[in-house]
């Protein structure tokens, strides 16, 4: 019996998010903005559901007088994102002849 | 990229190992901050050279001019760390690097007051060069491996030259560890703006 796939990991903006804040420390919005090729408006909601879930932690600041967000994954956010990909490699061993 | 596009099990795997190749190829440096530490260095170098071979004469010991440059460097840095976009685990591991050693080095200029002033000289070349050689691995810039083996082999030569030419030592270390790179770094950042 599999494991259902976390629905809050499993659309594509939101995975980018948490595949991109999995690989560095932390993160500006527009960083995120520009890797994933999302709206400012896009992300923002996307971004919103993850703080949401506990998955990342969201910092408003700011940078040289300008308001700046800066993103970081969470414990809890690297649990999530560990166990979705070993439900993934689970489906597609599956999956594999 | 669409608001909430279901995914299939290779497609979610793919875009995971996609996002994480963008994420670590992410590099922001822009070498002012080596250029004016390697410069300050060599120049503080060679004037304790020229005082110790009474060329000229200085009211004070050169390397009290390094006490401004060090907030100057730090002010600069903090701007650099502050136009970054995204802080990877390799950054923070470089930023611990340099912070051991800057840590190292104070610790190695007691041995200044205890009287041995070119031995602490030598231990600062070894430790240059492990904090070079740890820096070109991180970072895999394969210039600073090969920088941190030199620095090794004048960290070797400089325990047969203990005397004032040993800063002519410094000032060769801090012209390939930090002014050469810097420059190196300025031009590929430079690049990338234009690019």
């Amino acid at each position: 019996m599999f494991k259902e796939l976390d629905p809050i990991l499993h659309s594509q903006l939101r995975l980018a998010v948490m595949s991109l804040l999995i690989s560095v420390k932390q993160a500006d919005f527009i960083f995120i903005k520009e890797k994933t090729n999302a709206t400012a408006g896009n992300l923002s909601v996307q971004v919103q559901k993850l703080k949401e879930a506990g998955y990342i932690d969201v910092i408003k600041e700011f940078k040289d007088n300008y308001p700046n967000t800066t993103c970081k994954i969470t414990k809890k956010g690297i649990q999530a994102f560990e166990d979705y990909v070993k439900v993934l490699q689970e489906y597609l061993q599956v999956k594999q002849p | 990229m669409s608001t909430e596009k279901q995914l299939t099990e290779k497609e979610s795997l793919k875009l995971i190992s996609r996002t994480i190749y963008q994420a670590k190829g992410y590099f922001y440096e822009t070498g002012i901050s080596g250029i004016i530490y390697g410069f300050s260095i060599l120049i503080c170098s060679v004037l304790t050279y020229l005082t110790e071979k009474a060329v000229i004469s200085f009211p004070f010991h050169p390397f009290y001019l390094f006490i401004p440059v060090f907030f100057v460097q730090s002010f600069v840095q903090l701007r650099e760390e502050k136009k970054k976009k995204a802080k990877t685990f390799t950054d923070e591991a470089i930023d611990f690097v340099w912070t051991g050693f800057f840590l190292s080095v104070l610790v190695a200029f007691t041995a200044v007051f205890a009287g041995i002033n070119y031995m602490a000289i030598s231990i600062i070349l070894i430790l240059t060069g492990l904090a070079t050689f740890l820096t070109g691995m991180l970072s895999k810039f394969r210039y600073h491996i090969i920088c941190s083996f030199v620095c090794w082999l004048l960290a070797s030569v400089s325990f047969f030259v203990q005397d004032a030419r040993i800063y002519l030592l410094l000032a060769v270390t801090a012209l390939i560890v930090w002014i050469i790179p810097g420059f190196i770094l300025n031009a590929v950042f430079k690049k990338q703006q234009h690019g």
